[in-house]
């Protein structure tokens, strides 16, 4: 949000694309966006949005059946190689690198993304110092624990990362601590001039990364912008959360609610700021009550307006999506 | 809030990386050629050696397995199966074992990862190829050294060895590849890998004349690569035994074309 994109470089960009599968599967419908240079841009999505086809489209692995994706003068939909050399890739499933140590694995994949041999050992060493993964650099691939590959794929790809990087789920499994070193290094990247692309469904540790983001419903994107700009459609509003005891009753929706949605044992109710005292009083209740153990009020975050999004836009998740919610 | 670039100890990234200068040419085939080569072979590293020796007791195996069948191996039986059993081990890497690691790829999803690397695909096919014929090689050579001894055969090797090996190994991993690539479904190629093993071993004339099989099945191999690639082998290794070699080649390569051009639209083509 307060990085400017740097002038130089080219963006990427995706206009009208259509992706179907056989006659009736629609994968990507009429999707254009920009990703500029020096941005981290969130690609934000369910199960099944679409997010994946996307990125192959771009990537070069899949053809879209309409639409165009070019950066500069680069057609990349015309030349899938030149795709794979202006994208370097982090899908999500685990790197084939049992047999590699880790520095073999990173050094190898960074020359084979276009860099010398002594530049990219130089860039190794300094990556895996970074992410502080010192202590497994001469470790096999299949020794590794899952979020140690995780970084270590971060790494495979962010050798070299040349004008886009594009990062499938980078923290899965990733220890909170190395999570901030890995968001400070993509930070770096994207500083440094590279687009950086990131498909997450993990929507609050975007809403702190990104730049801006797309969300993608049902093929569509249904929004676009900074995180902030969002977030303002609940602009004077807060959410309080309930949680209920284990056997409790569920409550009725307060008057106040704008909201109300019950997710196990977890209330969530979206209210007006000027509703706060009586919101207040009514969670106290239910907690002298023994119906609640405890609840919390707080602003909205991305992660309501992502949750209300893909309710409005394809009414698929509309009972209750729990993993969505389980952090909220 | 975002994680502003605060700290500048380490040296930033490299300003190459961003390079956009889009590497293309001959001399990018062959870097990216070689890359790959030793990617596929870092890859196959631990398991390489196993391979080897598979190929190796494979070879050996099938000479000393199959003379059992006799009581006494006759002289001429004897280099139908040395020199067959050769054969037959390049064939089940080829149309086997290649095969069968692009269907775990495919498996373990690291398929798109190893395909959207930026190399030239065909760079890439080749380098798998290259180290395949790796693995072949020791065991052929092991397993003709033990028909030698066990049947103390005379056998003449000549130049024409090489290409007859090389093209031998390339229709079966490029035929393997072929249908490993095209086929969506890795459950199917494992399946299909199975049959032709067993199709190799005991239905091809590779280890025995054809005049053996019933006619139906002699037309239908005369079109298949099986028996030329034995023939051309055994024509590389004896003297008189092989005939119609020359066509032999012909037939090969054309099935190294077609499986060759195959899997190069395969994997050039996208879904």
């Amino acid at each position: 949000m307060n990085h400017p994109p740097s002038m130089s470089g080219e963006t990427l960009e995706i206009r009208r694309l259509r992706k179907t599968y056989g006659t009736d599967v629609v994968a990507n419908d009429d999707i254009s966006l920009d990703v500029r240079p020096g941005e981290v841009f969130g690609l934000l999505g369910p199960n099944g949005a679409g997010k994946t086809t996307l990125v192959n489209q771009c990537i070069g692995l899949l053809k879209p059946t309409a639409g165009t994706i070019q950066m500069g003068e680069v057609d990349l939909v015309a030349r899938p190689a030149a795709a794979r050399q202006l994208c370097s890739y982090l899908p999500q499933a685990p790197l084939p690198i049992d047999s590699f140590s880790v520095e073999q694995a990173v050094r190898l994949v960074g020359q084979i993304r276009g860099g010398g041999a002594d530049a990219v050992r130089r860039r190794a060493d300094e990556l895996i110092e970074t992410l502080e993964l010192t202590e497994w650099r001469s470790k096999l691939g299949r020794k590794l624990s899952g979020g140690v590959l995780r970084l270590v794929g971060f790494l495979t790809a962010a050798v070299w990362p040349g004008r886009i990087l594009i990062l499938d789920e980078p923290t899965n499994d990733v220890d909170p601590l190395r999570r901030r070193l890995l968001w400070h290094e993509i930070r770096r990247i994207a500083d440094n001039g590279t687009s950086v692309m990131l498909v997450t469904h993990n929507v609050l540790e975007a809403e702190r990364v990104v730049d801006r983001l797309a969300v993608i419903d049902g093929a569509k994107i249904v929004a676009e912008g900074t995180p902030a700009a969002l977030k303002t459609r609940f602009q004077g509003q807060l959410r309080l959360k309930v949680q209920l005891e284990p056997a409790a009753e569920r409550p009725d929706a307060p008057g106040f609610a704008r909201q109300f949605a019950v997710v196990g044992r977890r209330l969530l109710v979206a209210i007006d700021e000027a509703a706060t005292l009586e919101a207040i009083e009514w969670a106290r209740a239910l907690v002298r009550h023994g119906i609640a153990e405890e609840y919390e009020l707080a602003p909205p975050t991305l992660e309501d307006t992502y949750v209300s999004l893909i309710r409005n836009g394809s009414g698929k998740n509309a009972g209750g999506d729990d993993e969505l919610l389980d952090d909220a | 809030m975002s994680y502003s670039t605060t700290h500048d100890a380490v040296p930033t990234l490299p300003a190459a990386s961003l390079s956009p200068q889009l590497r293309s040419g001959p001399s990018h085939w062959l870097r990216s050629y070689w890359l790959m080569v030793r990617w596929e072979f870092m890859s196959l590293r631990l398991i390489f050696p196993i391979m080897v020796l598979v190929q190796i007791f494979m070879g050996a195996g099938l000479v000393i397995g199959f003379s059992l069948l006799f009581e006494e191996v006759p002289p001429l039986q004897a280099v139908y199966l040395s020199t067959g059993s050769t054969v037959v081990s390049m064939l089940v890497v080829g149309l086997a074992m290649a095969p069968q690691l692009v269907a775990q790829h495919k498996m373990a999803k690291t398929y798109d990862f190893m395909w959207s690397l930026p190399v030239p695909r065909l760079a890439q096919a080749m380098a798998n190829i290259t180290v395949w014929i790796m693995v072949t090689i020791p065991g052929v050579i092991l397993a003709l050294l033990v028909a030698n001894w066990r049947f103390d055969l005379d056998l003449q090797v000549s130049l024409m060895v090489v290409p007859a090996f090389l093209l031998t190994i390339l229709v079966a991993t490029s035929v393997g590849l072929a249908f490993a690539h095209a086929l969506p479904n890795p459950m199917v190629t494992a399946m299909i890998t199975q049959v032709l093993i067993f199709v190799i071993l005991l239905f091809s004339p590779i280890n025995f004349p054809p005049e053996r099989l019933p006619e139906w099945l002699q037309v239908i191999h005369r079109f298949l690569p099986f028996q030329h690639a034995a023939n051309v082998i055994r024509g590389s290794l004896t003297e008189g035994l092989a005939q119609n070699v020359g066509e032999s080649f012909l037939v090969l390569a054309a099935w190294g074309v077609a499986g060759w051009g195959v899997t190069a639209w395969v994997l050039v083509r996208r879904g």
